[in-house]
């Protein structure tokens, strides 16, 4: 059969006549197909995705320990969000989760805008830059803090060396989440560059070249041109690490563990922490319906974005 | 779009700064990489030297010790079990499924597939803390089959969404001329369209590979010491401040990253496409 069809590639094989026996309940399996296709995938995402979900709803509203029985917990209401928001813990964390995305994902796009440009000259080798700048990237993120942790280490650090002091930058609030962004900023700002070139390389020439004929400068072109043809690009990479980064996890963990002082507190770190280090699994859920409440609403953006782009 | 415009010398002048911008950038970038992959060809002293060595003879003798350790080569080896068997379990079921959503129109197509598209945005620790009580009371915390199975739940909407893209570019007329041969749409998928998918097949998996190769988050709560893996074993050298082995540390880092470069390096044209998800053409 599939021997056949490779002889009349393009449909222009003439139709053999059925062997008719076979052909009907061929057709009835053939219906089968979609579903059996997809069925699977939605039977394992709702089972070790979906059913853990609707379960931490429940755990966020009992109180419960890992020595009950899986429903044994006791309805308590809405009495773990109410001690979420109480905590000044956690409060601070909120502050501290969006202040750390905003910031991580503005010094992203301006760094990645700029790298995109420059690697959108039009000059010999700049493929080569491109290799080497993409590299941050592609490091295991735990390895990439570890490396800072030991650039930044007080006493044998190579910064401290350069500036003959001795800062220990990962113990003091300022600097420690200072630090954490930084590690991010590096991390990240490769994949903003790469979204932005792949939508520099695909913008249409024209509109460019007219305004060359019309005499604009560089900095016109690129202001009234360039960037509102960009915007569709600029807008999916800002989404993207804003999802991203709000969920920020392994550097922190490697670098502060939420500290010093809780000024790396982010809300990731805090849920893990009172999950896995405290084991109060039903604060855990609550803190984490909160964040999924978040995302969800992030997301729901970028589909809007996405699909209203697609519509266009 | 890349306009020329200004005189030759300007032209010059221009070039010679994007290579000035472009090198300092690079070198920016890579500086902690080759630092610290500095750092792991030194012995003991070497590295603690002070004012720090940026000329020597290099030694290999860190690796040779992290290469000879027992608990390295058991971290690495789940590792690779853990990493191979998600990307071969969300292949084997998310392939079909995206070419269902590629080919056949059936209904809650869209809203489905952005359900899946969701899933992959939510952060990981919110499903963590309920799985770590589901698989803990189902016994299978701190089996490797618990971390496949986390890691496939975010790599299998990764699949869906490079692979439809995938077959939607492959032409129709190839399965329809098998189809119209007499080849059922099982036979037509197995034999005609998969063969020509295995280039989507490849980049999917090397990004699954990526995921789970680089995970820390799951594998520090659903493994033990028998079953953890690189990222849990490396994490444990930050733990304590006196006595950080920085040659092991180092060696050990150089050896986690080196695969998974070369694996990116591979599939570098599909990194844009998988990252953001079938939201940018790459």
């Amino acid at each position: 059969m599939g021997e056949s069809s490779r002889a009349a590639p393009h449909g222009l094989a003439i139709p053999v006549p059925a062997r008719s026996a076979g052909r009907t309940t061929r057709r009835s399996l053939d219906r089968w197909f979609t579903p059996l296709a997809v069925l699977p995938t939605f039977v394992v995402m709702l089972l070790v995705f979906g059913l853990p979900l609707l379960f931490s709803l429940y755990l966020s509203f009992t109180g419960w320990s890992l020595s009950q029985d899986l429903l044994g917990g006791e309805f308590v209401g809405w009495a773990n969000y109410q001690d979420l928001l109480e905590d000044p813990v956690f409060l601070g964390s909120l502050g501290i989760t969006f202040g750390f995305t905003a910031a991580a994902v503005a010094a992203q796009l301006g760094l990645g805008l700029a790298i995109a440009l420059l690697l959108n000259m039009d000059l010999p080798h700049m493929r080569a830059f491109r290799t080497a700048l993409i590299v941050p990237m592609m490091i295991t993120p735990i390895v990439g803090a570890l490396c800072w942790k030991l650039l930044l280490d007080p006493s044998h650090g190579v910064f401290n060396h350069w500036i003959g002091e001795r800062i220990v930058w990962l113990g003091m609030p300022g600097t420690a989440l200072g630090a954490v962004w930084i590690v991010n900023v590096w991390h990240s700002t490769p994949y903003v560059a790469l979204i932005l070139l792949a939508g520099l390389r695909s913008l249409p020439s024209e509109p460019g070249e007219a305004a060359a004929i019309d005499g604009a400068s560089r900095l016109q072109m690129f202001r009234h041109v360039t960037l509102p043809l960009l915007r569709p690009y600029l807008l999916v990479a800002l989404l993207l690490r804003t999802i991203f980064e709000f969920r920020a996890f392994d550097n922190i963990y490697a670098m502060t563990g939420g500290g010093p002082a809780n000024s790396t507190m982010v809300l990731s770190m805090f849920t893990y922490l009172v999950s896995f280090v405290r084991f109060d699994f039903s604060l855990g859920a609550a803190a984490s319906w909160m964040m999924l409440v978040m995302s969800m609403l992030m997301c729901l953006v970028f589909i809007a974005v996405i699909r209203r782009r697609d519509a266009n | 779009m890349a306009i020329v415009t200004g005189s030759r010398r300007t032209r010059k002048l221009e070039a010679a700064l994007v290579y000035l911008a472009l090198a300092a950038l690079t070198a920016a970038f890579l500086f902690p990489l080759l630092w610290v992959l500095g750092l792991s060809l030194k012995t003991r002293p070497q590295i603690f030297s002070d004012p720090p060595l940026y000329l020597w003879w290099p030694t290999i003798e860190h690796y040779v010790d992290v290469l000879s350790r027992a608990d390295f080569l058991k971290a690495f080896l789940n590792t690779l079990i853990v990493s191979a068997a998600s990307v071969l379990l969300s292949l084997g079921v998310g392939v079909p499924a995206a070419y269902a959503f590629a080919r056949f129109p059936f209904r809650g197509r869209s809203f489905l597939f952005f359900a899946l598209l969701v899933m992959r945005m939510l952060p990981p620790i919110a499903v963590l803390v309920p799985m770590y009580v589901l698989f803990t009371k189902l016994g299978l915390a701190t089996t490797r089959l618990s971390v496949v199975l986390a890691y496939t739940t975010f790599s299998l909407p990764l699949v869906v969404w490079i692979m439809r893209g995938f077959f939607e570019d492959l032409p129709k007329e190839l399965e329809e001329s098998a189809w119209i041969d007499g080849a059922t749409r099982y036979g037509a998928f197995w034999r005609v369209v998969l063969p020509l998918a295995r280039p989507g097949m490849v980049a999917a998996s090397i990004l699954c590979l990526q995921l789970a190769w680089n995970d820390f988050l799951f594998a520090a709560v659903l493994t033990n010491n028998a079953t953890q893996t690189l990222p849990v074993l490396m994490a444990g050298f930050s733990g304590g401040d006196s006595g950080v082995d920085w040659g092991a540390m180092t060696a050990s880092g150089m050896l986690v990253i080196l695969p998974v470069i070369v694996f990116s390096f591979m599939a570098q044209r599909h990194l844009v496409a998988g990252l953001s998800s079938g939201s940018v053409k790459g």
